[in-house]
């Protein structure tokens, strides 16, 4: 080759690899959702933080929220300020980062109901709010959802969706999606029909509402549903699959994580337990609970459905995240929702059409002994089965799940999916209950206790092509809060005790770890701080269901008390006492 | 002496007739395990009591035989061949017993082709009757009353919700005990159609004796019609103090232990009420179904049935008639 | 010497015997409610000299009844207090077995607790249950931290056993010096 053209090739391709370069988009430095992004996958590419420097890794600075109850909140981070929403009574803070010690910019403080506190399943928790073109939108508990202006904290619009009255509740942390926010109803102990509802992002008006049980037309299920199991085909299964009126009563509340795919234009989320948690009072495969629905987020009209659970036995809601991916299956890339689900299998699906394609046990079941690919039925151990009178022993997993609501990450970088879960097993008795509205509506005993291996926590990373766990750390406590991936291949997470702890995403090797002043079950999040450096924050403060036994301060001579709970921590009050402060760290002196 | 004796002639003559009433008689069947048991009673009376017959003909012969002869005694070889004649026969009888209430037990508990699936739940002091259905919207609870189709043996599963109650329908079946923490079972074929009446036959409690069960038999068509009329909805009320008695039902305590299909209220500690006027008794038994009794149960359920779990829930007289008016309703 | 002695052993016998006699009433009709005026206080504080608010005769006599409390421990269950209270032990709501008191737990303030409900989610029962079966309501609940006749209270339940039986449970005075009486045992 001649010096003309290799110097023109030289430049050729220097301006190619120049235009590639400034192709590349920045990193997201915010976090402006609770699940970080609509794949929900928990990612940040953020790589100040490192392996190496994690070590280093000290508090930059703390915020009370005044609130000792338990803090599931993620913060959410929109240009230069944090936004916390805290538990009952729900005050929204905003900090401004732009200043030394994050100072608050304002607050915002509702007026939910104190009777919602009677109400509330699992303690009075807020998952976190959604910023969306300048406002701050996030959910009081007695189930108002509320717009704030983000810049002066003044509330633009108030809608109420919830009635306390019938045990109804919001806790979730809402989704926009296309200028529709997304807000899903708690109370399946306490008999309340599950439901979604899109509320005009401006205005605050509904403009659909899909519930989770009754006939199709309340369901929004029309010509365009089109789902992949037989089971899930028929008119008004909502009703047919329950004895009569019980659906009126039968839970299937959306009160935890929901995803958006863009080039599908769908959003995908799961329906909670069925009501009561007593069976036998409800024969029939209880459609739609514990199940997961893929919808048009335009007009809410369900594309296609899959009941991870029918007939639900122990309380296996279906409300956790649902990770969208790409990953190779049989050879070829499908696009696929990876699910650590709470009857303790690791689920991929495909999210065009709901077909399983894989589900393979993260933890110890023995309560589920597989999933029949061909029906997409769970097939339940007959030693196993319940009846009301009766206890059966050593149920695996337990009404909280192999894993909970408390949300798992995802890296790209080494391809596993970070799953804090519990490691637990109970003995579970039915009993008849009356349903009597306001009251819960549970019908159950139980009794929680450590699984095989004796901990009560496993931090798990699973391989979802290779279908198994590339590693799993075991924890003394159950690991109630979620997991944030990283680009500087870290893996964090909080325990019961209060330590935040960073782990190497490759091996699982535990690289820093901070005491926090009390139990941690909120969901980590980082963002890029208006000075340009990584921070990494999280709420601190322990309740939540289990960690009732701290909040309420209950009496573990009861086994039963705290939903079972009681059995499984009675340790618990010793080790951490009620907190409710958001803890930012980075690497000092950059 | 006439007097007594004129008395005992008439204990006996009552006693004597007890049987006589078709409706809760073990001496009438009307369905095939009743008749099956029935025939072995027949079967043992008759074999028991000529026996005994026997038993009772060689003692008189024993003590009223004379001892003209002297001391003449049977020889060994007649007394050794009178009894091994009478051991046999003895051996025989029972053996052909044994047979037949093994063969008739067996009866009982086969497996019946197609039955129709009942639950029964026995709580102090009334019965929950479930229709079970493969398909669940199809999941019928009613309380006191079971109804059958001729013709169509209904297996009966039993449970109880406390402690031990027995189920007894003398003119279907025989008794089976309700127990707690175990699923018995009962099979039961009517042949005839009719009224009959059943009764909890283990003592379970202070009302133990007012625990009865209203049985009626229908033909096929009718049952099926009866079972689609049960499964709709209470009917809503119409006029306004029905209606004011719907919402009394509804807001105060009655909801928190009576379901009514198509209301808010949901409980199931109590008998479900959703088509309570379709019933013939009140109260398991204890009672008619009619307004006048209804308000007297509604006013005082203790001073009907002391210890049953019903309170007398305070309310006006007014709320009380409207309360009537709107569960008179309830078709 | 023989007759007497025979004499004796049927005297003791018979007493032994009338000793079972109406031993207790059941009462199925509902006790007179409690006159006005007796309602307990919800905070101790009160201006000026305080007065001493009587604990009511009605609440004692429903404690002391094993038919009261027996159905009161009935009533647990069907109203779904076990939904929130657990088994004593608490869940949604605080636990009722130990000596830690929002409200006051003598009988009169449980009771009133029942009825009027409480500001933090305790829900009113007024109008819903009937004023006898709150009180064998409270009389269960004050069972429950050892404050009732040990052989008034229920036996144990047939079900999964999930607390210390109620007749051996020790007395928790709701005005006792030490709440925390109760150690944490280890998993």
């Amino acid at each position: 080759m001649d010096h003309e053209r290799k110097r023109y090739l030289a430049a050729t391709l220097a301006m190619a690899s120049t235009c590639a370069f400034a192709a590349t988009p920045p990193v997201r430095g915010d976090w402006t959702m609770a699940p970080g992004d609509y794949a929900n996958t928990r990612y940040s590419g953020l790589r100040e933080i490192t392996r190496a420097n994690v070590g280093k890794l000290s508090v930059a600075f703390t915020f009370s929220t005044g609130v000792n109850r338990g803090q599931e909140a993620a913060p959410i981070v929109a240009g230069d300020t944090m936004y916390i929403v805290a538990p009952f009574p729900n005050t929204v803070f905003a900090l401004d980062l732009s200043k030394p010690g994050a100072p608050m910019k304002w607050k915002y403080q509702p007026t939910p109901e104190p009777a919602a506190q009677g109400v509330a399943c699992c303690d009075v928790v807020n998952r976190g709010g959604v910023f969306w073109e300048g406002k701050l939108i996030f959910n009081t508990l007695d189930g108002k959802t509320i717009a704030l202006d983000a810049g002066t904290g003044k509330p633009l619009w108030t809608t109420r969706l919830g009635n306390i009255h019938i045990g109804e509740t919001v806790t979730m942390a809402p989704m926009v999606v296309k200028d529709k926010v997304l807000v899903g109803n708690a109370g399946g102990e306490f008999g309340v029909r599950g439901w979604l509802a899109a509320l005009d992002a401006d205005t605050g008006k509904v403009a659909w509402k899909a519930w989770s049980t009754g006939p199709d037309k309340d369901v929004l299920i029309g010509p365009g549903f089109k789902p992949h199991y037989a089971s899930d085909k028929g008119k008004d299964l909502g009703i047919a699959t329950w004895p009569p009126d019980a659906w009126k009563i039968g839970g299937g509340t959306v009160w935890g994580w929901i995803s958006y795919d863009p080039e599908l234009d769908l959003i995908y989320y799961g329906t909670a337990n069925p009501g009561p948690w007593n069976a036998e009072q409800r024969p029939g495969d209880n459609k739609w609970t514990a199940g997961l629905f893929a919808r048009d987020p335009d007009t809410g009209q369900a594309r296609w459905f899959y009941q991870f659970t029918p007939h639900d036995l122990f309380d296996y809601d279906a409300v956790n995240e649902n990770i969208l991916l790409t990953l190779p299956v049989g050879g070829k890339p499908r696009k696929v929702i990876a699910r650590p689900e709470r009857n303790g299998f690791f689920y991929l699906l495909d999210r065009a059409t709901g077909q399983v394609l894989s589900a393979d046990p993260f933890f110890p079941v023995n309560a589920i002994t597989g999933i029949d690919l061909a029906s997409g039925r769970p097939q339940y151990n007959p030693e196993k089965q319940p009846a009301t009178g009766r206890t059966t022993r050593h149920v695996c997993p337990t009404s909280a799940g192999a894993k909970d609501w408390n949300p798992s990450a995802w890296s790209p970088r080494t391809g596993l999916v970070y799953i804090p879960h519990s490691n637990l097993c109970m003995d579970w008795e039915p009993v008849e209950v009356n349903y009597i509205a306001g009251t819960p509506y549970i019908g159950a005993e139980t009794r929680m206790y450590a699984a095989k291996g004796g901990h009560r926590g496993t931090v798990t990373a699973w391989d979802p092509v290779k279908r198994k766990a590339a590693w799993t750390l075991r924890e003394d406590l159950p690991v109630w809060s979620g997991a944030l991936a990283t680009a500087g291949d870290l893996v964090f997470y909080g325990t019961m005790d209060g330590w935040f702890k960073a782990l190497d995403a490759r091996t699982g090797k535990l690289l820093w770890r901070f005491k926090t002043d009390s139990g941690i079950i909120g969901q980590p999040v980082t963002y890029r701080g208006p000075d340009g450096h990584q921070y990494v924050a999280v709420l601190s403060g322990i309740g939540g269901w289990p960690g009732s036994v701290v909040v309420n301060n209950l009496d573990t001579r009861d086994k039963t008390g705290g939903g079972g709970w009681n059995n499984a921590l009675p340790d618990l009050p010793q080790r951490t006492a009620p907190g409710g402060t958001l803890y930012v760290f980075a690497i000092p002196d950059r | 002496m006439s007097r007594l004796r004129g008395w005992s002639v008439a204990a006996v003559a009552a006693a004597g007739t007890c049987g006589c009433n078709r409706i809760q008689s073990a001496l009438a069947p009307a369905g095939d395990q009743a008749r099956d048991i029935g025939t072995i009673w027949e079967l043992m009376l008759w074999i028991c009591g000529s026996t005994y017959l026997l038993v009772l003909v060689a003692l008189a012969f024993a003590m009223l035989r004379g001892h003209g002869d002297g001391h003449r005694v049977a020889g060994e070889r007649t007394i050794e061949r009178g009894l091994a004649g009478w051991v046999l026969l003895i051996a025989g009888l029972l053996t052909v017993l044994t047979a037949a209430s093994f063969a008739v037990d067996r009866r009982l508990h086969a497996t019946p082709e197609n039955p129709l699936k009942i639950q029964v739940t026995a709580k102090q002091w009334w019965w929950q009757v479930d229709y079970l259905d493969p398909d669940p919207s199809r999941h019928l609870t009613t309380a006191n009353e079971l109804r059958l189709p001729r013709d169509r043996p209904a297996e009966i599963q039993l449970r109880s919700a406390d402690v031990i109650h027995s189920l007894w329908i003398p003119a279907l079946a025989g008794k089976e005990d309700l127990i707690p923490g175990r699923e018995n079972r009962i099979v039961m074929t009517p042949r005839q159609t009719g009224d009959f009446r059943g009764q909890c036959a283990e003592f379970c409690g202070l009302q133990h004796a007012k625990m009865a069960l209203d049985v009626q038999v229908l033909e096929p068509a009718a049952f099926a019609q009866w079972r689609n009329a049960q499964l709709a909805p209470a009917t809503s009320p119409v006029s306004a103090s029905a209606r004011h008695g719907e919402r009394v039902f509804v807001s105060a305590a009655c909801a928190l232990c009576h379901r009514i299909r198509g209301t808010s209220a949901g409980g199931v500690s109590g008998p479900e009420l959703t088509h309570l006027a379709s019933r013939r008794t009140l109260a398991a038994g204890t009672l008619k179904m009619d307004r006048g009794t209804l308000a007297a149960w509604l006013a005082d359920p203790q001073a009907h049935k002391p210890g049953v779990d019903m309170p007398a829930v305070p309310m006006s007289a007014r709320d009380r008639e409207a309360l009537v008016d709107y569960l008179m309703g309830l078709r | 010497m023989c007759s007497r002695f025979r004499t004796a052993s049927a005297v003791a016998l018979a007493v032994l015997l009338l000793a079972g006699c109406e031993r207790e009433r059941r009462e199925y009709h509902a006790a007179p409610t409690q006159a006005p005026g007796t309602q307990p206080r919800l905070s101790t504080l009160q201006p000026g000299a305080d007065q001493a608010t009587p604990a009511s005769a009605i609440g004692r006599h429903y404690e002391n009844n094993a038919y009261h409390v027996s159905q009161g421990s009935k009533w647990y269950r069907w109203f779904n207090c076990n939904g929130c209270h657990g088994n004593g032990g608490g869940a949604i709501g605080p636990a009722l077995m130990d000596a830690r008191w929002r409200y006051g737990g003598s009988i009169d303030e449980v009771h009133a607790s029942i009825m009027d409900g409480r500001p933090n989610g305790m829900p009113s029962w007024r109008g819903k249950l009937t004023d006898q079966q709150a009180w064998q309501l409270s009389a269960y609940v004050r069972s429950l931290s050892g404050n009732v006749r040990k052989d008034a209270v229920p036996s144990r339940l047939d079900g999964m056993r999930s607390t210390p039986p109620l007749t051996q449970l020790p007395e928790l005075d709701p005005e006792g010096d030490d709440p925390s009486a109760h150690t944490v045992p280890q998993p």
